[in-house]
């Protein structure tokens, strides 16, 4: 059925080469006994960190729907008792930024203006300490190689989760696009300019990595038929 | 009160297994019986399991990716360096480890370091202080340390591309280091966030000579002047303690110790130690049954030949009273595959620790699925992510609650389960493992 439709496709220009990437996590100097603590780090920690704190921890816990979007929304409420400023740092999507610099100066932005309100906040000793930590990336291939509208479905299909975040999630960084590699695959050089925008409107905070995954193939699934 | 083999005692409803093979009481305390022949001796080892055998597990891409990052470190040799080869976690994980990074083509040998009992009093003393308990360090203990360091580093060869040391008992076979030879890493597997001031000074100048250290847990780290990383300690999803098991198996195991498996099964496993607080867990769960019905297993060991471990067991015995639902079962080393399908046989597993380098008990509990419940100390909370992956508590009166919650709520329970055993795919397999020494063998190839 898909190979028959897929003959209505364009014939994409350029393969889609599926990577992925993997992650070493650095103990970083830096720690936070205090949301005000939290505040100072937050402006001079490395981007790896903003990146391992948002980003990265994403990944580590694709695997949770609900309930998890970063680790400065998860100290605020597990060890800092702090429900209002978490539901402001959870409401962070990531793929609202291009660039750590942007999602840093938001993320430091709600924790000063929550400070400036609730003053008495800032220098409350947290449950336990925040640790920095940052990331050391690795992108590797995968088997995967996508000539067509078909193959891409059956890569999406097959590759590790990791791949998904990397191509979806990650991608904002590199291409500093507010797009990922996939739709923008589906848009330039297989003509599915609707299908690349419907996979820019997954919510991916309320599925796991594994609904996005079948998310996307649904949606392509409908544009063969 | 019962009386059992001239003995009086005061437990009569507890089973307590014993690897003697004496005879123990039967769950329903009805009469005597004897341990199943299969866990008084030790079972042969199975043969190590191959790379290819987790691709059913972690998925062909993810074993795929092992391989591409073992590719540019091919021929590069790692040599692991610790103090024991048989018993506790590390030698548990260096014997998956190393068969894996050497399938891997990144040949991979294991050295123990050997020394008298002098020495070994010394680095038990050390590892209690490291962890924060009060000790005098007197020049003899730092003589003996220098010593049998100093003698293993002239009977040893260092001539890996890594060597990888693990814990602080050989930690000064790090004066073998040479300008721009090997990489040298101290793998740190105990918790140092509280350490005693004397002893971490006196081994501080060798941890400051690795080119890196690892730890298990970000909160155990020290300020050093080397990278650190952060490895989780890992399990084996093809191990006789973690495969997964015909209902057979399980049921037969259950029978065998008495563990009734039409009402709910609340299960401890771990040493008998004061810092596992397997009398809070009686408490929590006397607590909980004024209002759900459950069984109470607490399984482990180290009653047997650690006089501190049956003086522990002896405390159980005395706070479970006469309950026939309390079950305690003191097992051999060997007992993998009974904890297994223990385990397995559980509702919900509990390990509600007051000092917890990382809880890999807790680990096996959650890649089995099972919802748990444990103490939010040490590396606890990087397993248990409070209300995904399990719950965490700070109490005896905060675990009962938790008890009675979870029986009571199955659908909350089945769920944080799940997201517990992806929790540990993701993070806590051996495969993971084998991962990070490879991006660590890159990374330090390249600085």
């Amino acid at each position: 059925m898909l190979e028959r439709k897929n003959n209505g496709f364009r014939k994409p220009g350029k393969p889609f080469y599926f990577n992925t990437s993997e992650h070493l996590l650095r103990i970083g100097r830096q720690k936070a006994h205090t949301l005000a603590e939290l505040l100072e780090a937050l402006e001079t920690c490395p981007d790896d960190c903003i990146f391992q704190h948002t980003f990265r921890t994403l990944q580590e816990h694709h695997f949770i729907r609900q309930g998890f979007s970063n680790d400065f929304a998860h100290w605020s409420i597990t060890a800092c008792h702090e429900p209002a400023l978490a539901e402001q740092l959870a409401s962070l999507d990531v793929r609202d930024f291009t660039s750590l610099d942007s999602l840093r100066g938001r993320v430091t932005e709600i924790v000063g203006e929550f400070l400036s309100e609730h003053p008495a906040s800032g220098p409350r000793t947290a449950h336990e300490p925040f640790y920095f930590c940052a990331s050391e990336l690795v992108v590797l291939p995968t088997a995967f190689v996508a000539d067509s509208v078909a193959s891409f479905i059956e890569g999406l299909k097959q590759v590790p989760v990791h791949s998904i975040h990397h191509h979806f999630i990650e991608a904002r960084l590199r291409l500093h696009l507010m797009s990922n590699d996939f739709s923008q695959w589906l848009e330039e050089e297989a003509g599915l300019k609707e299908a690349g925008e419907r996979f820019e409107r997954i919510d991916i905070y309320a599925n796991t990595m594994e609904g996005v995954r079948q998310l996307m193939t649904l949606i392509l699934e409908q544009a063969a038929q | 009160m019962k009386t059992l083999e001239n003995e009086t005692v005061e437990n009569a409803d507890i089973v307590e297994a014993k690897p003697s093979g004496s005879a123990v009481r039967a769950a329903d305390g009805k009469g005597e019986r004897r341990l199943p022949a299969s866990v008084l001796t030790p079972p042969a080892p199975p043969p190590p399991p191959h790379l290819d055998d987790y691709a059913s597990i972690i998925g062909q891409g993810q074993v795929d990716a092992l391989r591409f990052l073992a590719r540019e470190l091919k021929g590069k040799t790692i040599q692991m360096v610790n103090s024991t080869s048989v018993g506790g976690g590390v030698a548990e994980i260096l014997n998956r480890l190393v068969p894996l990074l050497s399938e891997l083509e990144v040949p991979t040998s294991w050295d123990v370091i050997t020394g008298g009992n002098d020495f070994f009093e010394v680095t038990k003393a050390f590892h209690n202080a490291l962890h924060g308990s009060p000790y005098e360090l007197t020049e003899a203990a730092r003589q003996i340390f220098l010593m049998y360091n100093e003698q293993n580093r002239e009977r040893m060869q260092f001539d890996a591309d890594m060597v990888v040391i693990h814990d602080p008992q050989p930690v000064g076979l790090v004066r073998s280091k040479e300008k721009g030879s090997a990489h040298w890493v101290w793998r740190c597997h105990i918790d140092l966030s509280n350490p005693n001031q004397q002893v971490w000074e006196f081994l501080r100048p060798f941890v400051d000579q690795y080119d890196a250290a690892i730890f298990s847990s970000q909160s155990f780290a020290r300020q050093l002047p080397i990278p650190q990383y952060l490895f989780y300690p890992s399990i084996d999803p093809l191990s006789e303690k973690n495969k997964d098991l015909e209902e057979s198996v399980v049921q037969k195991v259950c029978d065998e110790f008495g563990i009734d498996r039409s009402r709910p099964i609340v299960t401890q496993v771990s040493r008998f130690d004061r810092l596992k607080d397997p009398v809070g867990v009686v408490h929590a769960y006397k607590l909980a049954k004024k209002y759900v019905d459950c069984q109470l297993v607490l399984a482990g060991g180290g009653a047997s030949d650690d006089p501190e471990g049956a003086a522990v067991l002896q405390e159980v015995k005395e706070a479970a009273g006469n309950d026939p639902d309390i079950i305690v079962l003191d097992l051999p080393p060997w007992c993998a595959l009974e904890i297994n399908a223990i385990q397995r046989a559980s509702t919900l597993v509990v390990q509600k620790s007051l000092r917890e380098g990382f809880g890999l008990t807790l680990t096996e509990a959650l890649w089995k699925g099972k919802p748990t419940i444990a103490g939010a100390v040490g590396g606890i909370p990087n397993q248990i992510i409070h209300k995904l992956t399990g719950v965490l508590v700070h109490s005896v009166e905060g675990c009962a609650f938790q008890i009675r919650y979870l029986l009571t709520h199955p659908e909350f329970a089945r769920r944080i389960g799940t997201s517990g055993r992806e929790h540990v795919k993701e993070n806590f397999l051996i495969t993971t493992n084998v991962k990070r020494w490879l991006l660590l063998g890159r990374l330090l190839q390249k600085s």
